[in-house]
């Protein structure tokens, strides 16, 4: 028997107060357990709003979602014990350290991580008595990070959340996200990062003017916007030179066979698309810088 | 009430770290130092006052400082998204006003009394003041949610004070006969300065605190139930 999705979410509408245009229309998606599930899409698609509804910071929605089999909205204050939010900016007190804000937090849950080994994952652990008020962009987002954890919970919630982060720092997030899968927990990530994407995403949506429009594999999308066939540099006759040949086949084509053999190969690589041409094949719109 | 307690914690921890505390005491020295200016013959008439401008224009001042910085630092919404109900997240809120005002209360109050013999009642002046705060707390609540900058809430409340003390005016004139002071307890601020004034054992028609007390809490409640409480969480969450 299929497990029970983590969210389950049917025809999801949701239109702001003072607007006629539906935010996020009818939407439909699943989220598995210890998947890291993307929703990617340019700015004012739906994505926070869909994250925002999904937090239950909306409740004004119309459609269904199930958390754990049961309807979200059946769901009191005790569904924040469950999950993490790390939102897009920083949302800490300035002037409180990085600890008093973690212990604040912290306070508010039941279930509670230890604090110092978090910070410490994420090199904060020193300057865990500055105030936060001191810390650089790449700092407070890490500390939002860290905040989301403070609760040990099972699903997390992530908006942008490498934005900022030099490549190091970055890096250590991003494998901090992957531990927190292999654990076992759940993420929803909000992202115009494609890099962060292909490296994290177990399944993606696409979301366009409140619609869905793709969900797959990272793997299917490449697969499916990719060209079929091989790109091979080579060196001639003292000039570096191009050669595309079909996919299909490749084992069989003779001039591909004969070039590998005969020519020095300076590069070869499928025609593979990258997540940032999808995203713009898929959504119409570049991703922005 | 889940989690009133650190929540409470909180509020008093920022309210020494934002030195707002800090402030609110200076302000309170300031008082005092006024006071000793002022003289003997004259204190018992001002140290109402005083205690009446501080748990009122001080008090929407601190709150929009405070809610101001949250707002700033988007710290409204990440504790939405806390297993802390509602009811206690404003709780704390209004109960650390409510303090930082019994600070000023307690300390101008026993400076008088002890300085120039200037009786009061603590158990009504401390009730009364608890009323007051409670309510323009309230008010500093609603002027900050529609306000963009903190300017634009001393703007809103020198409207409200000025708006609200010139019918005390007129009336303390003469103006209006005495038949109309029930009417002015509908001014919010004419019914705090009663309040306090009663405490003092002040002429006051006694008849008119109940009124007095009951529309500062029906306002109160009804700003929290019908504003507040709506515009904070749409403002929180548009962060």
């Amino acid at each position: 028997m299929a497990k029970t999705p983590v969210f389950d979410v049917k025809d999801l509408r949701f239109t702001y107060r003072k607007s006629s245009i539906e935010a996020v229309a009818g939407i439909s998606f699943k989220v598995h357990e210890g998947e890291i599930f993307g929703l990617l899409g340019p700015s004012g698609a739906g994505k926070s709003t869909t994250q925002k509804i999904l937090t239950r910071l909306y409740t004004d929605y119309q459609g269904e979602i199930m958390y754990r089999g049961q309807n979200l909205k059946s769901y009191d204050n005790q569904y924040y014990e469950d999950i993490g939010v790390g939102f897009e900016l920083p949302v800490h007190f300035s002037k409180l350290t990085g600890m008093e804000n973690m212990k604040f937090f912290s306070e508010l849950y039941r279930s509670r991580t230890e604090i110092e080994p978090l910070m410490e994952r994420v090199g904060l652990l020193e300057d865990k008595d500055r105030l936060v008020g001191e810390y650089s962009k790449g700092m407070k987002m890490r500390l939002n990070f860290v905040r989301a954890l403070l609760n040990n919970p099972n699903v997390l919630f992530l908006d942008e959340v490498t934005n900022g982060l030099d490549p190091k720092n970055a890096r250590i997030i991003k494998d901090a996200i992957r531990e927190f899968k292999n654990n076992g927990g759940t993420v929803f990530l909000s992202t115009h990062l494609m890099n962060d994407v292909e490296e994290l995403c177990d399944r993606v949506a696409f979301i366009r003017r409140g619609e869905i429009v793709e969900i797959a594999t990272p793997r299917e999308l490449k697969i499916k916007h990719g060209q079929r066939e091989v790109n091979v540099e080579y060196f001639d006759n003292g000039k570096t030179k191009q050669a595309t040949f079909a996919l299909d086949g490749i084992g069989e084509n003779e001039q591909f066979m004969a070039l590998l053999k005969d020519k020095t190969i300076e590069t070869i690589h499928s025609g593979e698309t990258s997540m940032d041409e999808i995203f713009i094949a898929v959504t119409g719109e570049e991703v922005d810088a | 009430m889940h989690n009133f307690v650190p929540l409470f914690k909180g509020e008093m921890q920022r309210l020494v770290k934002y030195k707002i505390l800090q402030i609110a005491f200076v302000v309170t020295l300031l008082w005092l130092a006024v006071l000793f200016l002022i003289g003997e013959d004259s204190v018992a008439q001002f140290v109402p006052l005083f205690i009446f401008m501080d748990a009122t224009m001080m008090t929407v001042m601190l709150v929009g400082a405070n809610l101001f910085y949250e707002k700033q630092e988007n710290t409204l919404k990440t504790l939405l998204i806390t297993p802390s109900g509602f009811a206690a997240l404003m709780t704390s809120k209004f109960l650390s006003a409510i303090v930082l005002a019994f600070q000023s209360t307690a300390v101008i109050s026993l400076f008088a009394y002890f300085l120039f013999d200037v009786t009061v009642s603590f158990g009504w002046l401390f009730m009364g003041v608890a009323l007051i705060t409670f309510m323009h707390t309230a008010l500093g609540f609603l002027f900050t949610v529609f306000v963009k900058d903190f300017t634009g809430l001393l703007a809103l409340l020198i409207l409200y004070m000025f708006v609200f003390a010139f019918p005390s005016i007129f009336y303390a004139l003469g103006v209006f006969g005495e038949s109309a002071e029930v009417w002015l307890m509908f001014s919010p601020t004419h019914a705090s300065l009663l309040l306090i004034e009663f405490a003092y054992g002040l002429d006051v028609r006694t008849v008119l605190l109940p009124i007095g007390a009951v529309y500062l809490l029906v306002v109160g409640v009804a700003l929290i139930k019908w504003v507040v409480v709506p515009k904070y969480v749409e403002t929180a969450v548009k962060e």
